[in-house]
């Protein structure tokens, strides 16, 4: 679906009208968090959904090859054998949705997984992650060599200057650039949601990066003050809906920055299945950024098939 | 062993991602019922009251029908056991200072949250609501509410000073209703120092636990007495001669209306389907449901309203997850309903919704304010000016900007219309239970053989009495309708004697129609009227004062035809004219801001006129009551339309020629003739909003009987004369009070 010349414009007249109101989508948010709860079975099955949709992510200046190596060997085995076997579902092949890197480190997570023999896709940050304050041609280089490493998603962070600013067409030329260095690869659009101001901005930075080609809008870098929180996930589903009612193209949501317990990861189930249905719920169209909410998510299934509170040794470390 | 809890269809849910059933585990409430051997009777001054020989009626879970436990029927005998102990704890409970009062609702706080459980999962098993509501809502709130007058009790003796407690209150819930409302209406009545029975109807536990949890604080027993029993007990209530007031309680939130901007109509009915279809129904104790249910009765209700709407030639859109059996119902969205259909102006039924277009703002605040009804109403516009517009304008107790169903301690909550109009929570509040110092005790004086189809209703022939002497120059005649003096309907006269029983004067007969014509003035002046600034009322206010003094040597000398010693009568137009500068001044300060916890932004209490008030005055002090009374309702932003002192009109008259100079015409009528007359025609108009009467307690009677055709707030004096030099009972805040009504403005903000 391309948007150019009157297409374009029309499409941003009509954004620059959107006004969200923020009381109301706090009070949604803090509704569909009280009303909604899984318990005893349906929460072991929607826990193990959960790892599905996880993007396992380590981006710290600390990555080696050999804790890359661990956390795609964790990907591929999330949860313990024993614990799977219990609640039967030791056949699904449940591993997480990819792994999250920063571009350098894409050479290890591809030689690692294959080692491992699994498909599991790479994932990595790009365009100057986490400030995208680097220039437009490093910034697309640093896309392409990703790409070549075999990476085959792509996090690119927004220039959150020209949100703030107000250059919408700007902000559109400078995502449809990220979308043609990613070639084959899946964009995913990272907002930054908690330096844009305003839920109006997160808004409209969302229909952009959906126009502009995005895979999946991501809402934040995990490396902001504020990351991903349930009003602003509610605004970005909001506008993925719009664009799919305007379009009819999905595009998936990923929340990510701070969900680190299985009662959140349950919370952000719920929240798509109410916002935008059960045709969002795979790993195709929402994923969980995080790095320690697996963990916790193998010690409540952990609690849940033997009845006791798992111990740190119990559980392999990723 | 890790095997046995794993569950069997684990793999279904992984690929369905349905969700299960969230029980809340209702043992503790079960466990209650059963300390009571399942059988409730009820509870008063601090103990268990289990009659025998009285019927009892089983308490249902609605969701399965399966009876939890049964209800003992009050009777007459049992409601007056009730009332004597509320009535021996008011001498106790009103000798305290307020901040023992205080003190003691606070504990009665603590004892609520310590068994919250206990309150909620009982609330939500017999009632069906859904427990998460009952839970983070009620229950909490309840607690505010205690906290909040908790804190008004102990600064009772200075923020109230002069303000009394009535005595004992007598409280009618009606079928359906939430604990919640209740304690809106307790809590203030205890604070300010009163005691409670209240009757609720069979089958309703909650209530009795509250009182339980209450009365096993041991001190003050009697404050707080429950009886469960029919309806038919409410008048046997009402006529005890202990109960001071007798408050009642609406049903619970019906359904909604819904009116939705042409241009944005199909948007707004797309998200609105969107979202109704992902609401889920179920058990009131299941934690992840939106929707309980209300019993199979409310369940009727709502499919007859559905079927009688579509057979009207209404579209109908149910979704959502429901279970398929009774007493289940699905939420319902009803469009495109022909507005002059019978269900267009019928109430609607919960979980029903009926949506229809407007075109401009103002059309949608004709059609809001065009129904009996004044509760409450959202406003949802993104565009802050017409979203304050519409807030204004509407006629409603509560209106909440771009928010619903918000509410708060401190922020009062009523009504106009047919929705009532009594308060509960904040300032408002307490003063419903409260009365100014030395009111005498309302002693119940019904009189049962009391003919309201003939009270007033004809009006005695007058015959001419002979010709006026006396002091020239002749006192004004006419009807004072639409700023001029105008010949009555009935083209006849009625004489005025003085002190002495001469013929004073000949004032004109007016009748039905000339209170029509009056009150048809009125309405015409009272937008303009309304939208004038304090500062614009309070200059007439001062002008006519002014005038008053210029008249004071006609007017005294009236006054001393009518036995008024000269000094008095001067003194009285003085008192007169300083009643108008007093009035004046405070319509300057109206209304004010509230912060309330958990909200971002301001509630507005705005003080807004009743619209056109009726008053009918008193015999005594002809001029100083007609005055007393006027002003503040003119400064309140209301028009008024006047029945002067039966027994000396001619002030009021002599009044109306300044009136006639100064005041824009219709918004100040004087209507004179026979009193019981003009209060008949006066109580039966539908379209007069408020009515005071100070006369008679035959008349008063007759008033509070006809008022409750529209529910008109109405104000009688039962006979008793009062002080009207007085600044307490000639010029205290009762008057403002009751001149103007409460709302709340409710104005969340955010970026």
């Amino acid at each position: 679906y391309k948007f150019c010349g009157r297409g374009l414009s029309k499409y941003l007249s009509w954004i620059s009208k959107i006004q969200v109101n923020q009381p109301a989508v706090l009070r949604r948010a803090e509704q569909i968090q009280a009303r909604r709860t899984v318990k005893k079975e349906w929460q072991a099955a929607w826990l193990l959904k959960a790892v599905t949709f996880i993007d396992l992510t380590t981006l710290s200046g600390d990555d080696t090859p050999s804790n890359i190596q661990r956390l795609c060997y964790k990907a591929k085995y999330p949860i313990r054998e024993d614990l799977l076997k219990a609640l039967n579902m030791h056949d699904k092949d449940i591993t997480t949705a990819a792994v999250c890197v920063y571009p350098a480190r894409v050479c290890d997570a591809v030689k690692a997984l294959k080692a491992a023999g699994c498909s599991i896709p790479v994932a990595s940050v790009a365009t100057g992650f986490p400030a995208g304050q680097t220039h437009l041609k490093t910034r697309l280089e640093e896309i392409r060599l990703a790409v070549e490493d075999g990476a085959t998603e792509i996090d690119v962070v927004i220039n959150r200057s020209l949100v703030l600013t107000g250059q919408w067409e700007a902000l559109y030329d400078e995502i449809r650039q990220f979308r043609k260095a990613c070639g084959e690869a899946h964009l995913k659009t990272i907002l930054a949601t908690g330096e844009l101001g305003s839920l109006t901005n997160v808004y409209k930075a969302s229909m952009i990066a959906m126009m502009a080609g995005s895979d999946f809008i991501k809402t934040s870098t995990g490396k902001e003050t504020v990351n991903a929180t349930f009003p602003v996930a509610i605004v970005m589903l909001r506008a993925i809906r719009d664009f799919f009612w305007k379009t009819g193209n999905k595009v998936g949501f990923k929340p990510a920055g701070g969900i680190r317990s299985a009662k959140d990861s349950l919370a952000w189930l719920s929240l798509v299945k109410e916002e935008l249905g059960d045709e969002w719920l795979k790993p195709e169209l929402f994923r969980i950024g995080a790095s320690t909410l697996l963990s916790d998510i193998e010690r409540q299934i952990y609690h849940h098939v033997t009845g006791r509170y798992a111990a740190y040794h119990d559980l392999p470390m990723s | 062993m890790a095997a046995t809890r794993a569950a069997p269809h684990a793999r279904e849910i992984f690929t369905s991602l349905e969700y299960g059933p969230v029980p809340e585990s209702h043992t503790c409430a079960l466990a209650w019922l059963d300390t009571q051997d399942w059988c409730l009777g009820h509870y008063v001054n601090g103990k268990w009251l289990k009659p025998e020989h009285r019927d009892s009626v089983p308490c249902q879970d609605p969701t399965t029908g399966e009876t939890l436990a049964s209800c003992l029927q009050a009777q007459a005998e049992d409601v007056a056991t009730a009332v004597e102990a509320a009535r021996t704890a008011f001498k106790s409970w009103s000798a305290q200072p307020g901040v023992a009062r205080g003190r003691h609702l606070t504990r009665l706080a603590k004892v609520i949250q310590k068994h919250q459980r206990l309150l909620w999962t009982l609330e939500s098993l017999v009632t069906g609501r859904v427990v998460r509501e009952v839970r983070d809502g009620d229950v909490q709130l309840a607690q505010q509410l205690l906290h909040y007058h908790a804190i008004q009790a102990s600064t009772q003796e200075e923020a109230l000073a002069g303000w009394e407690p009535m005595g004992v209150i007598g409280l009618i819930l009606p079928p359906t209703f939430s604990f919640l409302e209740m304690m809106w209406r307790i809590c203030p009545a205890l604070a300010v120092g009163s005691t409670v029975v209240a009757l609720v109807p069979p089958a309703s536990p909650t209530p009795l636990l509250l009182a339980q949890l209450a009365g096993e604080l041991g001190s003050f027993p009697g404050i707080l007495n429950v009886i469960s029993g029919p309806a038919s007990l409410g008048p046997v209530l009402a006529s005890q001669p202990a109960i001071q007031k007798v408050a009642f309680c609406g049903a619970l939130e019906g359904g909604l209306r819904l009116l939705i901007q042409e241009s944005v109509w199909d948007e707004v009915m797309r998200r609105l389907q969107e979202r109704m279809g992902r609401l889920r129904s179920g058990r009131g104790l299941d934690g992840a449901v939106d929707m309980g249910t209300r019993g199979a009765a409310a369940c009727d209700l709502a499919q007859r309203f559905v079927h009688e709407a579509q057979s009207q030639g209404a579209q109908v859109f149910q979704a959502g997850d429901v279970p398929p059996e009774r007493p289940f119902y699905p939420p319902t969205l009803v469009f495109n309903l022909p507005p002059a259909s019978p269900c267009a102006q019928a109430e609607v039924p919960w979980p029903v919704v009926v949506a229809s277009p407007f075109r401009t703002a103002k059309e949608a605040l004709a059609v809001a304010n065009g129904t009996p009804r004044g509760g409450s109403a959202s406003v949802w516009s993104e565009r802050l000016g017409q979203a304050l517009e519409l807030g204004y304008g509407l006629r409603m107790g509560t209106v909440w900007i771009n928010a619903h169903g918000l509410r708060d301690p401190s922020v009062p909550t009523g009504g106009c219309k047919e929705s009532g109009c009594s308060w509960h929570g904040g300032p408002d509040g307490l003063y419903e239970y409260l009365r100014p110092s030395g009111t005498p005790t309302q002693v119940s004086c019904l009189s049962k053989n009391m003919n309201y189809d003939t009270f007033g209703l004809t009006v005695p022939s007058t015959l001419p009495a002979g010709p006026e002497i006396g002091p020239s120059p002749a006192p004004p005649y006419g009807l004072f309708v639409g700023g001029r003096f105008q010949a009555p309907g009935a083209r006849s006269s009625r004489p005025i004697q003085d002190s002495s029983g001469n013929l004073h004067g000949y004032v004109a007969e007016g009748g039905a129609k000339d209170i029509r014509g009056a009150v048809e003035a009125a309405h015409q002046a009272a937008p303009g009227w309304a939208g004038q600034s304090p500062g614009a009322r309070a200059g007439l206010l001062w002008a006519l004062a002014a005038a008053l003094e210029r008249r004071k040597s006609t007017l005294a000398s009236r006054l001393e035809r009518q036995g008024v010693e000269l000094k008095a009568a001067e003194a009285e137009v003085e008192l007169s004219a300083r009643r108008l500068r007093a009035w004046g001044a405070r319509a300057q300060a109206q209304g004010h801001t509230l912060q309330v916890s958990g909200l971002r932004g301001p509630v507005l209490r705005l003080r807004e006129p009743l619209g056109v008030l009726a008053v009918v005055c008193p015999d005594e002090w002809p001029l100083l009551a007609f005055v007393s009374l006027l002003a503040p309702a003119l400064a309140c932003g209301n028009t008024v339309v006047m029945v002067p002192s039966a027994a000396c009109p001619l002030l009021a008259l002599e009044v109306c020629q300044d009136i006639a100079t100064l005041f824009p015409a219709g918004l100040a009528n004087v209507v004179t003739g026979d009193q019981d007359h003009l209060t008949r025609c006066l109580a039966l108009h539908q379209d007069v909003q408020a009515l005071w009467y100070f006369g008679s307690a035959q008349g008063s009677q007759f008033v509070e009987w006809a008022s409750a055709g529209n529910l008109k707030p109405v104000w009688v004096s039962r006979g008793c004369p009062r002080a009207w030099d007085q600044e307490a009972e000639g010029a205290g805040p009762e008057l403002g009070l009751r001149a103007a009504r409460t709302k709340a403005l409710w104005l969340p903000m955010g970026d």
